[in-house]
């Protein structure tokens, strides 16, 4: 009998043989540790990149989405539970599609971009890895979708592929994380620090949840450490929460809290704030810092309008906005 | 002048003794929790191995091997913590 120590999340299973890590997906057979869904995803969708959320990289453009089931967080509010809280051996539908067949289905989608998303592509690590590299060699550009819960030495050998990330940051404070999400927070930190450092374009989105992480103090504390590590000009997402999975107690996250949130954290110094999963409001569209005029104009996840000039200055005032713009 | 202590019967410091004995096993079951939530190398789970074994065979998952991992000290299988 030989276990293995999982190395890729700061969670270090050490997996008896026949077992499987706390992602589900990553099996001990025969002493090696197995990637089972590499290939193998169980959700496949073209979505706008406005989903992901990215708003600053390439924005309205068709990003052929995937993922495979397991997670190595287990978020009590997860949406994606039916996909991210199962083994592979337990999903009713898997798709065989092996890298080089996946850039081909991308790339005849019209896509531009391959988005691993959904459940934690840490855990299909080594299909995103596969994939990311091919991808790059067609003109197709990476983003990743995460919860970034993965040590730092197999993040920057990612690093190298990955063109874009949204990391989803579920508080700043390290109760919640044990509480809600099953994980720790300073991993998560330590890894954004890493994305930048290796010139990953980042966003960050947070999902205000009514009276577990909404506290205005707790809020400009993380709006305060992401503008000193990783610049005032990242743009964050405030997203709303919608009861479902384990946390069906709560509401809907209310417009005002989300729009406290957003002012809190420019009145921090970030420049870019925005309000997610609420149709209409003014805070999903992108406005020029220096004289407020609205370079791009969003309606959930659809661009209405877009005055930005191509190399991704303002009209009027030609100041230049961050982001990958083509 | 009424006191508490000298109506205590049998009956009452049976039942306080009940409620002492429930309380310090909840404790002891809280801090056995706490305490397994804070090591590491505890995450692992069983998997239904036959149902794997088959959509392996029949091609629906991929036994490729996995990168970063190696193969368990003694030490790591009965240390660790969450980091």
């Amino acid at each position: 009998m030989v276990a293995v120590t999982c190395e890729l999340c700061p969670r270090a299973c050490v997996i008896p043989e026949s077992g499987a890590g706390d992602c589900r997906i990553r099996v001990n057979l025969g002493g090696r540790l197995r990637a089972t869904t590499y290939g193998r995803p169980s959700a496949v969708h073209v979505d706008p990149m406005e989903k992901k959320p990215l708003y600053h990289f390439r924005p309205g453009s068709p990003v052929f989405s995937i993922a495979t089931a397991g997670c190595n967080l287990h978020c009590l509010n997860c949406q994606n539970w039916q996909l991210s809280q199962r083994g592979g051996e337990e999903m009713e539908q898997v798709y065989r599609a092996d890298p080089p067949l996946l850039i081909d289905t991308a790339l005849e989608q019209g896509c531009e971009s391959i988005a691993y998303t959904y459940s934690d592509p840490v855990v299909f690590y080594e299909y995103v890895y596969d994939s990311a590299e091919l991808a790059h060699r067609h003109g197709l550009s990476n983003v990743f979708i995460t919860a970034a819960y993965i040590n730092q030495a197999p993040l920057r050998r990612l690093c190298g592929v990955i063109d874009a990330a949204n990391v989803d940051l579920k508080a700043f404070d390290d109760g919640f994380y044990r509480r809600v999400n099953g994980a720790t927070l300073r991993p998560v930190l330590e890894a954004l620090k890493v994305m930048r450092e290796e010139g990953v374009w980042i966003e960050v989105t947070n999902l205000l949840i009514p009276t577990l992480n909404d506290d205005l103090a707790m809020i400009r504390r993380m709006a305060v450490w992401i503008r000193d590590e990783l610049g005032a000009r990242t743009p964050l997402h405030f997203s709303r929460f919608h009861p479902q999975y384990r946390m069906r107690n709560l509401p809907p996250t209310p417009a005002a809290t989300l729009d406290r949130a957003r002012r809190e954290a420019m009145d921090a110094g970030l420049v870019y704030v925005y309000v997610g999963n609420v149709m209409g409001h003014e805070g999903g569209s992108t406005y020029c810092p220096v004289d407020g005029t609205l370079l791009i104009g969003r309606t959930g996840f659809w661009i209405t309008e877009n005055n930005l000039t191509a190399d991704g200055n303002c009209p009027t005032c030609k100041e230049h906005i961050p982001g990958v713009w083509r | 002048m009424f006191s508490w202590g000298r109506h205590l019967q049998r009956r009452e410091l049976g039942f306080l003794g009940v409620v002492a004995v429930t309380l310090a096993i909840t404790a002891l079951y809280l801090n056995a929790g706490l305490r397994l939530a804070d090591r590491g190398g505890v995450g692992w789970r069983t998997v239904d191995l036959g149902a794997l074994q088959r959509r392996i065979e029949s091609g629906e998952l991929r036994d490729r091997e996995a990168d970063w991992y190696h193969p368990a000290t003694a030490e790591e299988a009965t240390a660790g913590g969450l980091r």
